[in-house]
């Protein structure tokens, strides 16, 4: 899996591209790490590039929104592809996680 | 961050009734979050004189455990109702299987609308469902030869399941669970929690098997859906193939709904060397168990309560013999495990997948570590974070309670 971070303003912006599965989980986490040491982290997940996702990815992601929550800060999802889309649907994370269409509007949200 | 009262309906060790290790583990992390407030366990009476321990004051979430129900009584829901409403909690979660509240049709049925019940007083509630009626094979769980008394169940499963689905949110284990509740009920409030694993991942797994005699394990309750006659039988098929530095280990205790089978198994087959039946296995006991065999075999003719084990099994990187039961094969390569599979009912290829293992250490290591990479990908505490945050949405907009 390839990652691609880089920040806008005061919003981290991560792009992850290819499966994301157990495998891949400690460098994703290491970032989540990283950002979430601040207070009030504004983290966006750029999905575009995920084909696949299993269940301790999810989890990793969710681990991610409790910590910038923690924080005062949150975590928005973004560019999901269907095959995506449907793991957080059958798992009903999609109630509890902020998802948007576009990164654009994962980041314009932020600032709203 | 806000916090929670949580109740939690179930079997509760040492109580001996079904899930009660689920529930272990599922409070074991339960307790440890920090949006849990209070944590009470609304568990079913054990039998003499038998007390529940008391948890201890350990920093985490207090923890009460309230007798309030018993096993086959007609009267569950009622006396769980008025429990609840002394507790107040925020949110109700139940650990549930069909045949939880009891034995018999009419006290199983009855404590099935317990969570319907609930809700309908103004709690919020979620239902941790393990199995569901359209994946019991009703003729291998003793009600074949009367295709009357099987669709008069079919349609009581249909109702009961309504009920089930009365809960804010139901919670199922299998992906295909799902499909199955949103398609055939239209239910829009179905999701997927996988099971998770129990125990932290080990850093450093054991895949191979002690010194000494292989031994061919089977762990579970037994009597209903998982009967170990062909087990035996199968053993005895190797055995006079000169398998004979081996052991069969019968690992668990009747299932709550069959009262005094393994006893009869163990008489019927008094004459086959090398069985052990360890009867009730203690939680501290089932790494031993688990790691101290060389195969871990399903001998089920219905795949109800097989995810457990196989998660247990994958967690301690055992290598596991299944039943190629409908579209059992897929759904175990849907959560990343395998096994090597027999035809159910048939003595002959049970024996032969598990020759197949016992004599190709190669073959076992490549299922062990598929299987525990599988089993711990996801860990119970993971799993609970996401009950939490349906927690957090279903208490954010619930009603007032009637209480």
């Amino acid at each position: 899996m390839e990652m691609v971070s880089r920040v806008s303003g005061n919003i981290s912006i991560l792009e992850l591209k290819g499966r994301f599965d157990a495998y891949e989980l400690k460098p994703v986490q290491e970032w989540f790490e990283n950002n979430t040491s601040v207070s009030n982290p504004k983290l966006v997940i750029n999905l575009a590039g995920v084909h696949f996702l299993d269940s301790s990815a999810l989890a990793s992601l969710v681990q991610g929104m409790k910590r910038s929550r923690d924080k005062n800060g949150d975590l928005h999802l973004c560019n999901l592809q269907q095959s995506v889309r449907i793991i957080f649907e059958l798992t009903k994370i999609n109630r509890a996680i902020d998802i948007f269409p576009s990164e654009l509007e994962a980041v314009k949200a932020f600032n709203e | 961050m806000p916090s929670y009262k949580i109740a939690l309906i179930t079997t509760f060790p040492p109580g001996k009734g079904s899930l009660n290790e689920y529930a272990y583990h599922f409070v074991r992390y339960l307790r440890q979050k920090r949006e849990v407030s209070e944590l009470v366990l609304l568990v079913d009476y054990l039998p003499g004189k038998e007390q529940y321990p008391e948890f201890e004051k350990d920093g985490y979430a207090p923890t009460r455990i309230v007798p309030c129900w018993d096993f086959d009584s007609k009267t569950n829901a009622l006396r769980i109702l008025k429990a609840v409403r002394q507790e107040k909690p925020d949110v109700v979660i139940l650990n549930l299987q069909f045949a939880s509240f009891g034995s018999g049709k009419v006290a199983a049925a009855l404590g099935l609308t317990t969570p319907a019940l609930i809700r309908l007083s103004g709690f919020p509630v979620i239902t941790l469902l393990h199995n569901i009626m359209e994946t019991i094979d009703l003729k291998k769980a003793g009600f074949g030869g009367n295709p009357l008394l099987e669709k008069l169940i079919r349609v009581f499963g249909y109702i009961f399941t309504r009920l089930l689905l009365l809960s804010n949110l139901v919670a199922v284990t299998i992906p295909k669970y799902v499909e199955i509740l949103e398609n055939k009920y239209k239910a829009k409030n179905v999701l997927l929690t996988p099971h998770g694993s129990f125990e932290e991942a080990s850093a450093d797994p054991v895949f191979e098997p002690p010194p000494g005699p292989q031994r061919i394990m089977t762990f579970g309750k037994f009597g209903t859906y998982k009967k170990v006659e062909p087990l035996v039988e199968a053993y005895k098929i190797l055995q006079a193939k000169n398998h004979h530095d081996m052991e069969l280990v019968i690992a668990g205790t009747d299932s709550p709904n069959s009262p005094g089978y393994l006893e009869s198994v163990k008489q019927t087959y008094s004459e086959v060397k090398s069985i052990c039946f360890t009867g009730y296995v203690a939680e501290e006991d089932v790494p031993k168990v688990f790691g101290d065999a060389s195969v871990v075999v399903f001998p089920y003719n219905s795949t109800t309560g097989s995810s457990g084990v196989l998660h247990q099994a994958g967690e301690y990187a055992r290598a596991v013999v299944l039943p190629n039961i409908g579209d059992f094969a897929a759904l175990v390569a849907e959560e990343g495990f395998t096994g090597e599979f027999f035809e159910p009912d048939n003595t002959e290829s049970l024996a032969q997948a598990i020759e197949n293992i016992l004599d190709n250490p190669i073959r076992r290591l490549e299922i062990a570590s598929q299987n525990f990479a599988a089993a711990t990908g996801l860990p119970v505490s993971d799993v609970v974070d996401w009950y939490l945050l349906h927690i957090q949405t279903l208490v954010s907009k619930k009603p007032k309670a009637k209480r």
